[in-house]
């Protein structure tokens, strides 16, 4: 649970971009909302039609696609996808666990499959892994701020050439604020990323950590880890400059 | 033991078994009639060709003369050996003996002539005592000899016995003929029993062996194979139709099967929708989300709706697996103007603003369940003016057909696609939309499969049709009791 891993590139400008074909509002609306979140670019289609002008339109990355569609069903989408001939990564979504479903939607064509209900933070894991397959991530297996490298691989970080020693939650607290810097966490949103969504101690716990890491990384006013006072806390690389 | 043999087994060895039991009755009763017929005529023979010749010798001319005496003891000791040797041939033997049954005279002269037994006084005083008819069979050194005993009397006809004379011959002709017939019998009793049981068993097999295709069958479907048939030549006998019976009965199980599974991966289907929904959402939020207001409100919000989904899916799922156990009918007398009347002012309420025409018809009283009939009205009404727009026409009404009273519901809406049309009833069924539809409509896919259900637990049916962009008619038919 605690695993974080964003392979979209805080410098590069273009956001890695995900097309979402789905019919049922709620879901769209989450995928969107969550992906976005992640710091994916994301476009929703409703149906199959809007769904295959959209894919040859903005050309996303990776396309997340609902079999039961209103016009068409998506099979029959992805075929339509891979005889144009694009290599677009293609995650499929079904409520149906029949394996003659899953042979299907990959015989179709699709890369990966996930059946309803998922795991928000499966999907995740397994879009990384499509993106990483197909090279369209960046690779950024080292994350570069200021004079703190870290890299994802080794899980090693250096500050100014010296190795520092970061227990795991201290490195992914580490990671998530390089990835996203100026945004702010709560308390809760880190423990639920961090420690899992359903652990039940309080978020003191948070504080700790944070006071762990600013410690090992030397943080002194003005600091790069900030405290936002009543909301949580937040990364600024520039002002340490 | 017994039990646990076969049945083709069982029904060969009974079949066997009553046949050999048949054959040796048979047999047996030909044999020994046969022996009794041939040793009969053989004695009677005897007994004809002895009579004129020791009539002749007794009494010669005065044959006619009855009841007198005509010749005396001594006469009989004169004459015996001419009258033993004349009874005697190669077959027969003649003895005569006299009153206390002392040897008079023998008949054999001849070598080839046969041995005559030595006479058995339990049979010689029989004859002695006057009786005509002794006959006997005696058993020397596996050989049977006749043996015939005549009395021999004073005068023709009289009481006064002289003597006797015993006639002997061996049954050797007689015993070839029984022994050739036995063989026969034998013969014949074995290759019936063996070829009877071999047929017999070869039509227990034919007629076992396609129930033991039966029983493959059977275990087969028993393992889930439900598309498995049993494929016998076509045969009217009991077998076949077993067969018959047995193959329309998987023919509906499979159908009933497939539809639950149809309905169980629908269901399944319908349920995981808003759980993903609701599951992604709630993910979102703690993995951040939350700390954006906008985000919070849209993604609660269709959680909400997901949630009223889910609920509602459930209640419509409770309905339908209430009413196919279908306890809750509770039926009594329904006046179709009353049940109306009553209903209109609800039905146009569900109509918001579509008129609603009733077309009443004849009085009827009929036996339903008025909170049923309730439902399936309203439930009617209400997809109705789902798929009708709002300056649309509702129209109701009733009349009464041969044993059933026909309800119609109908509207001058969209209509429904002819390729949706025979799949409406199915659960979770949702027709692909005709073009006038501005979205898909929002519902469990449930009603009109619970609106045939409650029709069904009345012993009804329904029917639809419809034209596209003209609108659609539900006909309802409940039998009058």
């Amino acid at each position: 649970m605690t695993r974080e891993g964003f392979d979209v590139s805080c410098g590069s400008s273009r956001k890695t971009q995900i097309l979402v074909i789905e019919d049922e509002d709620t879901i769209a609306e989450f995928l969107k909302t969550g992906l976005k979140y992640e710091g994916y670019g994301v476009t929703v289609a409703k149906d199959a039609v809007t769904g295959l002008d959209s894919a040859r339109e903005s050309n996303p990355d990776l396309i997340i696609l609902d079999i039961m569609l209103p016009d068409k069903d998506g099979f029959e989408v992805c075929r339509r996808l891979r005889r144009r001939g694009t290599s677009i990564p293609i995650l499929m979504l079904t409520a149906k666990k029949e394996i003659s479903d899953k042979v299907e939607g990959l015989d179709a064509g699709a890369d990966d499959y996930l059946t309803k209900p998922f795991s928000f933070e499966e999907l995740l894991a397994r879009i990384r892994a499509l993106l990483r397959r197909s090279g369209r991530a960046v690779k950024t297996t080292e994350l570069r701020v200021v004079d703190i490298v870290l890299n994802t691989e080794t899980r090693e970080v250096f500050k100014g050439g010296k190795r520092l020693t970061l227990t795991p939650r201290e490195f992914s607290l580490l990671e998530l604020f390089m990835r996203h810097p100026r945004r702010v966490f709560t308390r809760e949103t880190l423990l639920n990323r961090l420690w899992g969504y359903d652990y039940p101690g309080e978020t003191n716990i948070v504080d700790v950590h944070v006071s762990h890491l600013r410690n090992k990384l030397g943080d002194k006013p003005p600091r790069l880890i900030r405290t936002h006072y009543g909301v949580g806390y937040a990364f600024y690389p520039e002002e340490g400059d | 033991m017994w039990k646990g043999l076969s049945l083709r087994l069982r029904l060969t060895i009974v079949y066997a078994g009553l046949l050999a039991l048949l054959l040796t009755i048979l047999g047996a009763t030909f044999f020994v009639d046969t022996r009794n017929l041939l040793i009969e005529n053989t004695a009677s023979y005897i007994r004809a060709t002895a009579k004129p010749v020791i009539e002749h010798w007794l009494y010669g001319k005065k044959v006619s003369e009855k009841n007198r005496d005509i010749v005396s003891e001594d006469y009989l000791r004169k004459i015996a050996r001419f009258m033993a040797r004349d009874l005697t041939s190669r077959n027969t033997v003649a003895l005569v003996l006299d009153k206390r049954g002392k040897i008079l005279a023998i008949g054999k002269l001849l070598k080839e002539e046969p041995a005559p037994p030595s006479p058995d006084p339990f049979y010689y005083r029989q004859a002695l005592s006057g009786e005509n008819e002794v006959t006997y069979i005696l058993s020397k050194n596996d050989k049977h000899i006749l043996v015939i005993l005549i009395p021999l009397r004073s005068g023709p006809g009289s009481d006064r016995v002289l003597g006797a004379v015993q006639l002997s011959s061996p049954l050797a002709r007689v015993e070839a003929i029984l022994y050739r017939h036995g063989i026969t019998l034998a013969a014949g009793t074995i290759i019936t029993l063996l070829l009877g049981t071999i047929l017999g068993l070869l039509a227990i097999s034919s007629a076992l062996s396609e129930l033991r295709q039966m029983i493959v069958t059977c275990q087969n479907i028993t393992e889930g194979r439900l598309d498995q048939r049993i494929d016998l030549p076509a045969r009217s006998d009991e077998v076949g139709q077993l067969a018959e019976a047995f193959n329309k009965m998987v023919e509906r199980l499979e159908a009933a099967f497939s539809a639950q599974r149809r309905f169980v991966a629908s269901a399944a289907h319908e349920l995981r929708t808003p759980l993903t929904a609701i599951r992604g959402s709630l993910e979102v939020l703690l993995r951040g989300a939350q700390d954006d207001p906008g985000s919070v409100a849209t993604l609660c919000q269709g959680m909400y709706k997901e949630v009223v989904r889910l609920g509602e899916l459930c209640e419509k799922l409770l309905d339908l697996a209430r009413l196919e156990i279908s306890v809750n009918v509770c039926k009594e007398d329904v006046v179709l103007s009353d049940f109306f009347e009553s209903s209109l002012k609800q039905v146009k309420l569900i109509a918001s603003g579509r008129k609603v025409l009733l077309e009443k018809g004849p009085y009827v009283s009929l036996k339903a369940d008025p909170h049923l009939l309730k439902q399936i009205v309203f439930d009617l009404v209400q997809n109705a003016v789902q798929h009708t727009d709002e300056g649309g026409r509702l129209t109701l009404g009733w009349r009464l057909g041969v044993d059933a009273v026909q309800i119609w519901i109908e509207d001058n809406g969209y209509g429904i696609l002819p390729e949706d049309l025979p799949r409406i009833f199915e659960p979770f069924y949702r027709g692909k939309g005709v073009s006038g539809w501005k979205k898909r409509p929002e519902g469990s896919g449930l009603g009109l499969t619970l609106v045939k259900t409650m029709v069904e637990a009345h012993g009804g049916k329904i029917t639809v049709s419809s034209k596209v962009n003209e609108g659609t008619r539900f006909v309802i038919e409940l039998p009058y009791r």
